[in-house]
């Protein structure tokens, strides 16, 4: 494994140390490993906050800041962090209108989550949780589908929703129309190494890609002998279409999201093949991202996202963002 | 009163499991890389470096305190879906134990593993059979449990939770992984035991072990 690390076991604390530092007017670092947003939302409005491992920056951390997350509560490389990080990270975000909690359909995260909400019960605190969960790989179940880079538009409209002086449930039901409007699909070309243990956490040929790969090296359905960028962009974003029914006429969001070691040239490659295909169907692409967003260290590949689209989300989108990596002006 | 379980036979119990889990955590990591993301090893040796310092400590030796401690920290010690499992666990022993008690029997021992399993079976979907560490943790405990209500004394009821553990975790090798990260693998995961499962067979040979040390007759 060849990385710039110091110490293994302080990779957490000083990723996040140096993200805090490199844009202090946005975010700082509170309680134990929280990234909190610099100046505190006004009292009243409804707190963003969300869970996840590190290793996969800019995510989830980087989405932190006016307009998008109050708190983000990161874990160990790869790994969720604990219930009472998380229960402390409610009570910082919480307002006096309550917290909304964005978790990403992973095992880990998921445990974590459901333990916080107990407690938080028990404490009698205002949390409402919303699972994203719009990678298709999983299968027709929505609880096999995990969380991928779809959780930024969810952060983005929940975000600017609060801002707005959303109530708590409107903030939920602004999360979930987004939610179930959204569908990702990955793929993975070469693995990551896991910066700790310095191991490999998959394996593919040299000649082979696999569509379905997870944040995590999870297995996909799809291995097969390496396409080009057309070809991989016009399967992938076909798969996504008939699973979110999308119809000529109708308004998309897409995100190219890298995982860390595919280039950008690459990734406007499928770019724009997507919008080539989309015109051709008559979808209209009214908003697009390409970049790295979530990655898995120097995991080779992306993912493709697409959202349906309606005004209110469209204007929630729009709305204003100041975080260290999603500033809308 | 050789049979009472107090702080100091539990501070034993939990650095016998750590010393397990530390000889093997490489081991535990390889077998996550087969299905997970490699690092169950290392986040294993977190929770029971968590588990040994706080039943060390000579803080309290009332053992709801210790439990739910114990719990807090585990659940705070980042290691993903197994430290929250683990974390469940101890703080379910820990809720569910009376207020000043400082010492069981082996009676009371079972009852503290059955609500800790319980306090996981809240927390996941998954059971014995679906490849994860409940396929060791479930069989370890209903055997203990089996085990105390016919009125055997502790070090044998954990023999028999060991080796029930055991065979739990080697049968996972015949799985098909249905829970967690493992699950999109499929058939893939079939011919490798569940970390998870290895863990927690790991960890109750440790509690016999250093049940065994603490009470000074080596069992081997």
């Amino acid at each position: 494994m060849k990385k710039f690390i110091n110490r293994p076991e302080n990779l957490v604390a000083e990723l996040l140390e140096g993200l805090v530092l490199s844009h202090p007017t946005q975010i700082r670092l509170l309680g134990t490993n929280l990234v909190a947003r610099a100046k505190p939302k006004a009292p009243g409005k409804v707190g963003v906050i969300t869970l996840g491992g590190s290793g996969h920056e800019p995510g989830l951390s980087g989405f932190v800041g006016e307009g998008m997350l109050d708190v983000s509560v990161a874990g160990e490389i790869f790994a969720a962090p604990g219930a009472p990080r998380c229960l402390e990270a409610i009570r910082i975000a919480d307002r006096g209108a309550g917290v909304l909690f964005i978790v990403l359909n992973h095992s880990g995260d998921v445990l974590s989550a459901n333990m916080t909400m107990t407690l938080a019960q028990r404490e009698k605190l205002n949390v409402k949780k919303i699972v994203t969960h719009e990678d298709i790989a999983g299968g027709p179940n929505p609880d096999d589908r995990r969380g991928l880079v779809g959780f930024l538009p969810v952060y983005k409209v929940a975000g600017a929703a609060s801002e707005e002086g959303a109530h708590l449930d409107q903030c939920l039901a602004i999360a979930e129309r987004m939610e179930r409007n959204t569908r990702t699909l990955a793929v993975a070309l070469t693995t990551a190494t896991h910066p700790s243990t310095g191991q490999p956490i998959f394996s593919l040929e040299d000649d082979e890609m696999e569509i379905g790969m997870g944040q995590h090296g999870e297995a996909g359905t799809g291995r097969m002998k390496l396409k080009t960028a057309n070809e991989t962009a016009e399967l992938m974003l076909q798969m996504l279409l008939d699973d979110l029914k999308v119809k000529s006429g109708e308004d998309l969001l897409v995100i190219v999201n890298g995982a860390g070691a595919t280039t950008l040239m690459e990734l406007f490659l499928v770019f724009r093949r997507v919008h080539q295909v989309l015109q051709e169907r008559g979808i209209h692409l009214v908003r697009s991202k390409v970049g790295e967003f979530i990655t898995t260290q120097e995991q080779g590949g992306f993912q493709l996202m697409i959202s349906r689209m309606d005004a209110e989300l469209l204007r929630l989108w729009d709305a204003p963002c100041n975080a260290p990596y999603f500033v809308v002006r | 009163m050789t049979d009472q379980v107090t702080r100091h036979e539990l501070a034993r119990m939990m650095a016998a499991a750590a010393s397990r889990i530390r000889e093997h955590q490489t081991q535990l990591s390889q077998l996550d890389c087969i299905a997970g993301d490699g690092d169950h090893g290392s986040a294993m040796l977190r929770t029971m470096n968590c588990l040994e310092s706080t039943f060390n400590a000579e803080t309290a030796t009332d053992l709801k305190t210790i439990f739910c401690e114990a719990g807090w920290k585990v659940m705070g010690s980042d290691g993903g879906a197994s430290s929250s499992l683990l974390g469940a666990f101890f703080l379910g022993i820990g809720e569910a134990t009376k207020q000043d008690v400082s010492s069981w029997r082996c009676e009371d021992l079972a009852a503290a593993f059955r609500s800790g399993l319980e306090a996981v079976q809240l927390q996941t979907k998954a059971r014995a059979g679906d490849k994860t560490m409940m396929d060791a943790l479930t069989p370890a405990i209903e055997m203990f449990v089996a085990s105390a209500q016919a009125g055997q004394l502790v070090t044998d009821a954990l023999q028999a939770a060991a080796q029930a553990a055991k065979t739990g975790a080697e049968s996972t090798a015949n799985l098909i992984a249905r829970y967690g990260r493992a699950r999109q693998l499929g058939e893939r995961t079939r011919g490798h035991p569940d970390p998870g499962a290895t863990s927690i067979a790991l960890i109750f040979e440790g509690f016999l072990e250093g049940f065994a040390e603490s009470k000074g007759n080596d069992h081997d």
